[in-house]
């Protein structure tokens, strides 16, 4: 692989070349060994290697694929920028190998009024990345939950769609209101499915692990009922707005997905993301455990093979919803699997310290997990629960469905000749060791600190830009 | 935790000299931290049992002090209230000669002021060595031990353990025992499981001893822990949950009344105090279900005439004075043992 004349991150890429890599192209569908050259900012050539050129070449080493576009990011600024600023969140992402990114809205203030989002832009553009940051509006004004936020300057201004992530739209009024109105502008609403009467105080997934820690439980019918509730609403909302749409971010349970599955077999046109997290962990690592999912046992004490390795509530686990059983990250492997999940979005929601090193049940919610995603996923793919293309796809095209219109001029996620390059190169051989205090995220708030993920992100290029770039050792 | 099946092992242990600092002695306690009970092995429970014997001896002393932790600073850091367990390790350190220092800390200075982790590295500064702590948030004091250069010993987190309370509650049984042994005994735990810490951590003792153990309350209140009991505690060994005090009470050999707060009407968790004595407090009549001798057990503090019957709480039957004597001792042996053990 070489790179010329990449000065720094938000330089356009004068020249490279790689070749004899495995390329992945979810827009086509295809993937193979083959090299790609981008000359000025644009793909010049893709070029797809026949068997007898190939030899040497597996999935297993330097993969090439679009950027990943990430449905659901918290960059804290304006409001806690000691948590992240766009522009170390720009960095974050880049470091994930994401080159398209949507700010969740609630910052402080949150972004319910287009000059919040002006704000956002314009640190945007001074950070220099050349990633893209989209933004998602507040549905509520103030995410105060009692009257709709201004969501038609907001469409103007250039929103991707509503949410008043951290919290759901509290009463199903509202959530009509929002799908109806949003609807006639196009645009979805992003849902964060949560019935707050049943998780005041909630602290850990309601079982097995939360019953032996005494740890207040949070039940999967908080989130299901939520999302039955949207979901009935829905088809009485597209009778007279066809156009409207709903997004259920981070579904959790194994019942909310099977909703989304049902909802989607008789034709609403709703949509769903699920997190690295509660694909690849369960809430036995509350107990100390850190095995992944697919390989926990449902008794981490008793198991009598020693899956407790750590201490038990590290407060870095707590999220909102929360981990939960492994029979659930199963059910979110399974909707990836079957087209239920549409996407894989992060989450990431970087802390503080002084917000986050404190007792298990007083610490914010969130995992800082851009950077770390590939890493996890790619675990998934290790393990043969799903194949380098779905995952790509999961992170690629699978949310640039989702953005539909909104998602811009450029063309689906892909590896195009003539496009501006929009490319993240890793290698699989190479592992790296998550360190908090490597990461370009401010937040530090890791659970995999200390664990060695495969996938290394070589390079990052966003629009023609250098977004990101390994240290050559 | 691995269980020891009924017939007494030979101990495995020496039983310490508590009159002596404990570095000298050599009786295999490899704990630093004393967090809950899961993490002891039966041969440490029995260990913690012995050396309680000894520190029961040096109560019946004349003078009830050795200078075994003469020099050493004990802090204790309550952010709950609390009088019993407080007080109980007060005097358990002050019984070792040991410095006290008393922190009551309110537990709204977590959140508005100096964060847990600022709080024990101050103490620790002003020369903490080891640290009894009590926290309303589970799994705090884990938090404690992995900054604390000393000792933490948890004097109870949360709803999640309260394991100083489960091994004075199994030294009790045992000492009221003519064999010494819970093997087969139906010990019932009645009342507000949920929420107790209490429970949590005796269910883990219990389990180890071999006992037949039984929780019982109103369904609300034993929410999660029929999955719980399906999988079993301590070695796997699976314990009974019911709603039916009826059932739980029939031939038990302990009954163990939990307290219940008026909280739990304000969460709907029930309707009223009124209802719960009537289907649920632990009356003589209740009690008769059991076997004559059968204990009465109460971790405190009491809400008389409604999760125990005052006559049952002052009777005959009754264990729950012994129970606080017997913290005392059981407190003097785990300072005693973590002090041999903690880095200096």
């Amino acid at each position: 692989m070489t790179v010329v004349a990449g000065a720094g991150v938000g330089a356009v890429v004068a020249n490279l070349e790689i070749s004899r890599a495995w390329l992945v192209d979810p827009a086509s569908g295809r993937e193979g060994p083959g090299g790609i050259v981008v000359t000025d900012g644009v793909v010049e050539a893709v070029t797809w290697l026949d068997d007898a050129d190939a030899d040497g070449i597996d999935d297993r080493g330097i993969v090439v694929a679009p950027g990943f576009v990430d449905l659901h990011v918290h960059f804290r600024e304006p409001g806690n920028e000691d948590a992240e600023t766009v522009a170390s969140g720009l960095a974050a992402a880049a470091h994930g190998g994401f080159t398209t990114v949507c700010l969740m809205p609630n910052t402080t203030p949150a972004l319910d009024d287009p000059a919040v989002l002006a704000g956002v832009r314009a640190a945007a553009l001074a950070s220099g990345s050349p990633v893209r940051a989209l933004a998602w509006g507040a549905v509520t004004a103030g995410r105060a939950g009692a009257s709709l936020a201004a969501l038609g300057e907001l469409a103007d201004a250039g929103v991707v769609g509503f949410s008043d992530d951290g919290a759901g739209v509290p009463s199903a009024d509202l959530v009509r209101s929002a799908l109806t109105y949003a609807g006639a502008l196009g645009l979805p609403i992003v849902e964060h499915a949560e019935d707050a009467t049943q998780t005041a105080g909630a602290e850990a997934n309601d079982g097995f692990v939360a019953t032996v820690l005494g740890l207040r439980g949070w039940p999967a019918a908080a989130e299901e009922s939520a999302v039955a509730r949207d979901l009935a609403i829905l088809p009485e909302v597209v009778r007279d707005v066809p156009a409207a749409r709903l997004h259920l971010t981070h579904l959790s349970t194994a019942g909310s997905l099977d909703l989304v599955r049902r909802a989607k077999a008789a034709g609403l046109p709703v949509t769903c993301d699920v997190t690295p997290h509660h694909l690849a962990f369960s809430d036995e690592w509350l107990a100390g455990a850190r095995r992944w999912a697919w390989e926990a046992t449902g008794d981490p004490w008793g198991d009598g093979t020693g899956a407790i390795v750590t201490a038990p509530y590290a407060s870095s686990l707590r999220v909102n919803p929360p981990l939960r059983a492994p029979s659930d990250a199963a059910a979110c492997r399974e909707a990836l699997l079957d087209g239920t999940a549409d996407a894989i979005a992060t989450d990431h929601a970087p802390h503080t310290s002084v917000d986050k090193d404190v007792e298990f049940g007083s610490a914010a919610n969130g995992i800082s997990g851009i950077e770390t995603a590939l890493g996890v996923v790619l675990a998934m793919v290790d393990a043969d629960l799903l194949t380098l293309a779905q995952a790509v796809a999961a992170l690629t095209t699978g949310p640039a469905r989702v953005l539909g219109a909104r998602w811009g001029s450029a063309a689906a996620p892909g590896l195009v000749e003539g496009a501006p390059a929009d490319v993240v190169v890793f290698d699989r051989s190479a592992t790296w060791t998550v360190e908090a205090g490597a990461l370009a995220s401010r937040g530090k708030n890791t659970p995999l600190a200390g664990r060695e993920l495969a996938g290394r992100i070589l390079l990052t290029v966003a629009g023609g830009r250098l977004a990101y770039e390994a240290e050559t050792d | 935790m691995t269980v020891v099946d009924g017939e007494t092992q030979a101990a495995a242990f020496e039983v310490p000299i508590v009159d002596s600092p404990p570095e000298a002695q050599q009786v295999g306690w490899r704990h630093r931290h004393l967090l809950d009970v899961d993490a002891l092995s039966w041969p440490d429970i029995e260990l913690v049992m012995r050396t309680t014997d000894a520190m029961r001896e040096v109560l019946r002393r004349p003078i009830t002090k050795v200078p075994a932790l003469r020099g050493r600073n004990v802090t204790i850091l309550f952010y709950e209230a609390s009088t019993r367990t407080r007080v109980s390790f007060e005097v358990a350190a002050r019984n070792l000669s040991a410095d006290v220092v008393n922190i009551a800390a309110a537990t709204s200075s977590v959140t508005k002021g100096e964060s847990l982790v600022d709080t024990v590295r101050t103490v620790e500064a002003l020369g903490a060595q080891m640290l009894v702590m009590r926290h309303s948030v589970s799994g705090a004091p884990y938090l404690a031990a992995e900054i604390f250069s000393g000792s933490v010993l948890n004097g109870g987190d949360g709803w999640h353990a309260h394991p100083t309370q489960a091994l004075l509650d199994l030294y009790t049984m045992q000492a009221r025992f003519d064999d010494g042994s819970l093997a087969g005994r139906k010990v019932v735990i009645l009342g507000d499981v949920l929420h107790s810490r209490v429970a949590r951590s005796n269910i883990w003792t219990l389990t180890a001893a071999g006992a037949d153990v039984w929780l019982c309350g109103p369904a609300t209140l034993l929410r999660g822990f029929e999955a719980w009991a399906g999988r079993g505690a301590a070695d796997g060994r699976r314990f009974h949950v019911t709603s039916s005090v009826d059932e739980a009470l029939r031939d038990a050999d302990v009954v163990m009344a939990l307290r219940i707060q008026k909280e739990r009407m304000a969460a709907g968790l029930l309707p009223s105090l009124r209802e719960y004595a009537a289907r649920y407090g632990l009356t003589r009549e209740r009690l008769a279900a059991a076997r004559p001798e059968a204990l009465v057990m109460h971790p405190g503090p009491m809400n008389e005439g409604v999760e125990i019957a005052a006559d049952v709480a002052a009777g005959a039957q009754s264990v729950i004075e012994e129970q606080v004597r017997n913290g005392v001792a059981v407190r003097m042996a785990l300072l005693y043992l973590l002090a041999g053990t903690a880095r200096s």
